[in-house]
């Protein structure tokens, strides 16, 4: 069973079409990238999910149904524009936002120091939100989004304004949640991150979705024929099965014929006695990826205009 | 529910907690006091209650000046002490203890004439007074019969045409009520009303908008909001309640007219159910305002408009008294904003058909029902739309095709 289906859904505001036909599945227990430039549906998209705005077509299934008021308890969200109450003591505000999960006093009062301990804001909890950095803010919002244990996490941009260390906090978090079980839809533009935590992910670009697929397998399916080596031999002009040598900084980039693959080229290269520091596989990274295909999609849709 | 509950709760302590709410809720009826008490002491620092004497050598006076029964709190007494010696008159208004005194001369009976003096003008009611004393014995003199009852005039009663109004005449205050139940209604929306929009406008500012709706359905979350409200709504009344209740067990003596209040509980009972509706009503008005407004600034300018119904009854009170059951206070008394105040002031001048009572309670109830009906959508609609305003007209039209 998926733990979320989103079935060709559509949502225009006015005269601006935000979401034109987008489908995707989300498995129970990955970390899921939800993933496109600014304004490309992503968040309207997780507005539906939600069950804020009713879809104009498609249907939306989660966890085997359609949104409930029940279910909400189950789904911590984390919006694109935070929000705290700015004048409201830290512990007061997360409490309060807790209790709408349909969390007891009891359950609060156990749970939220250990939150705030983990995220170094014990000192901070009578002071009111906006006294505190955005660093910090971030760190408190994402706290309302975790407390009541939630089997469904969305997380719209979870690194921004957070430091290294931060970061690196929120992301170990992630990785436990996902062995915990939970299932997690992250949206987010650093792709590092995306090649880093997400398991599956969709680009969407005006409305319309780019690709879908899983991150060892996106990243397959845009492979070159290229592999990039470090060596201080220099290099023949010729080498059988190899159609063009670049120099890339300290690499070279060999591009082989049709049908030459890498393994052929290393052994080529052994076999011509040149010395390797490495040898890799040029696979595209997630930036370039989604560069690429953005951009075909956008060529794509003026010719359609 | 319980989630309803926890909203309401925190709007509730979150006011109430606040040191402007209680500034607000003290500020108001002391700063009233303050006033009428600096009002009242003023025109009793203008006026001089030393006594005045009078030396009666026309032989008029036969009873002395009577200390009337139930002085009134606003009423004027000044002591008249008889002299028999003008010289002792005078030598008691030189040290002091009058502040004047009179001399009724012996040809009084054929001039009309009477001397004043001191060294001060004569305060308004002295002359009243002397008056009044003059009068009475002079009337007392001509032994007419059932002298008391012609002297305190007649009882009127004013009956319309129809048969329908009536009124003895001195139940005047009678509009206590209804003005009372207007005045807290205007209170609790300009104020209950004003925390709610603010609320609303707040969270849409601070984006906590998008985290409560991911939480509970937006109608459970006005709900709460309009629960927590109108409980800060009747704390104010409670406290300002109490302060009324104090003060009128202190000024129990002063305020006799208050025990012929009509005081019946369907009255009352009508007139607060009409406070409740129509408060809900506006409740529910400020809610669309808070939704769809993006900033506090533009959302108090359009709440500003919410007064004029308000206050209409007030400016047309003249129409209520001179035909409760005209077109125009009918028409107010219709009109779910000012419902209460309107239907519960022509309750206290006429007698309103049951139909009319019950045909109010519907308007006021279906629109509590179509607000909540177009607050839901506002909320949907305009709540995430956090940089520009929504029109109405865009909640029925494009939430309408697939509501």
């Amino acid at each position: 069973m998926n733990t979320i289906v989103v079935n060709h859904i559509a949502k225009s505001f006015g005269d601006m079409q935000a979401v034109k036909d987008v489908s995707f599945t989300v498995r129970p227990g990955e970390i899921f990238g939800l993933l496109g430039p600014n304004g490309s549906g992503k968040t309207t998209s997780i507005r539906v999910i939600l069950d804020i705005y009713q879809p104009e077509k498609g249907t939306v299934t989660i966890l085997d149904g359609p949104m409930t008021e029940e279910k909400l308890n189950h789904i911590g969200y984390l919006p694109e524009e935070r929000g705290l109450y700015q004048d409201v003591e830290v512990y007061r505000n997360l409490a309060y936002l807790a209790t709408l999960k349909n969390m007891t006093k009891e359950e609060i009062d156990q749970k939220l120091p250990a939150w705030l301990e983990r995220f170094d804001l014990t000192e901070h909890q009578k002071k009111k939100t906006k006294e505190l950095s955005k660093g910090m803010q971030q760190k408190a919002q994402l706290i309302a989004a975790l407390i009541h244990d939630p089997e469904i996490i969305i997380i719209d941009e979870p690194f921004s304004a957070l430091d290294p260390v931060n970061t690196q906090l929120v992301k170990d978090l992630l990785i436990e949640l996902r062995n915990e079980g939970r299932t997690i839809i992250m949206c987010t533009h650093q792709m590092n991150q995306v090649e880093q935590l997400c398991d599956r992910l969709v680009l969407i670009d005006h409305g319309t979705v780019l690709l879908e697929g899983g991150l060892k397998e996106v990243r397959e399916r845009f492979a070159t024929n290229q592999v990039l080596i470090q060596t201080d031999s220099d290099l023949p002009e010729n080498l059988p099965g190899v159609a063009k040598i670049e120099k890339e900084g300290l690499y070279h980039r060999l591009t082989s014929s049709d049908g030459t693959t890498p393994h052929a080229i290393l052994q080529q290269l052994i076999d011509n006695k040149i010395g390797l520091n490495s040898f890799e596989i040029a696979t595209p990274t997630l930036d370039e990826i989604f560069i690429k295909v953005v951009q075909e999609g956008r060529n794509g849709h003026e010719e359609d205009n | 529910m319980k989630k309803i509950i926890e909203v309401a709760k925190y709007e509730y302590t979150h006011h109430v907690a606040k040191r402007r709410f209680w500034i607000a809720l003290l500020g108001i009826p002391v700063g009233m006091l303050a006033i009428m008490g600096l009002s009242i002491l003023f025109s009793f620092m203008s006026f001089d209650l030393e006594p005045v004497g009078y030396v009666d050598q026309a032989n008029l006076i036969v009873q002395e000046q009577q200390v009337p029964e139930n002085l009134g709190f606003f009423d004027i007494f000044i002591k008249l002490i008889p002299y028999t010696d003008e010289a002792a008159a005078r030598a008691d208004t030189e040290n002091g203890t009058l502040q004047g005194y009179f001399v009724i001369p012996s040809s009084y009976l054929s001039t009309y004439s009477i001397n004043y003096f001191s060294n001060k003008q004569p305060a308004g009611d002295v002359t009243n007074q002397i008056n009044q004393l003059l009068r009475d014995n002079l009337l007392f003199q001509e032994n007419i019969p059932n002298l008391d009852r012609i002297m305190s005039g007649s009882q009127i009663s004013l009956e319309s045409l129809d048969g329908s109004q009536t009124s003895d005449g001195t139940n005047w205050h009678n509009i206590i009520v209804p003005a009372v139940i207007g005045i807290i209604y205007f209170a609790l929306v300009m104020t209950c009303g004003g925390f709610l929009l603010q609320s609303l406008v707040e969270e849409k500012q601070n984006r906590t908008m998008e985290i409560m709706i991911t939480s509970m359905t937006p109608d459970n979350l006005m709900i709460g909001k309009i629960i927590g409200n109108l409980a800060v709504g009747f704390t104010q009344i409670l406290v300002w309640a109490l302060i009324l209740v104090i003060g009128a067990v202190i000024f129990r003596d002063k305020l006799t007219f208050l025990s012929t209040l009509d005081l019946s509980a369907g009255y009352l009972a009508i007139s607060i159910g009409l406070l409740v509706l129509a408060f809900i009503v506006a409740a529910g008005l400020m809610a669309i305002i808070g939704a769809t407004m993006s900033t506090m600034e533009e959302a108090q300018s359009i709440n500003g408009l919410m007064v004029v119904p308000l206050m209409l009854p007030f400016y047309f009170f003249n129409s209520f008294m001179t035909g409760p059951n005209g077109t125009l206070p009918r028409i107010l008394s219709y009109f779910p904003l000012s419902a209460p105040f309107s239907l519960s002031l022509r309750m206290a001048f006429t007698t309103v058909p049951a139909w009319e009572i019950i045909m109010v309670f519907a308007i006021l109830i279906v629109s509590v029902v179509l607000v909540f009906w177009l607050s839901g959508k506002a909320f949907r609609r305009g709540l995430l739309e956090y940089n520009k305003k929504i029109k109405l007209r865009d909640l029925f039209v494009k939430e309408a095709n697939h509501g």
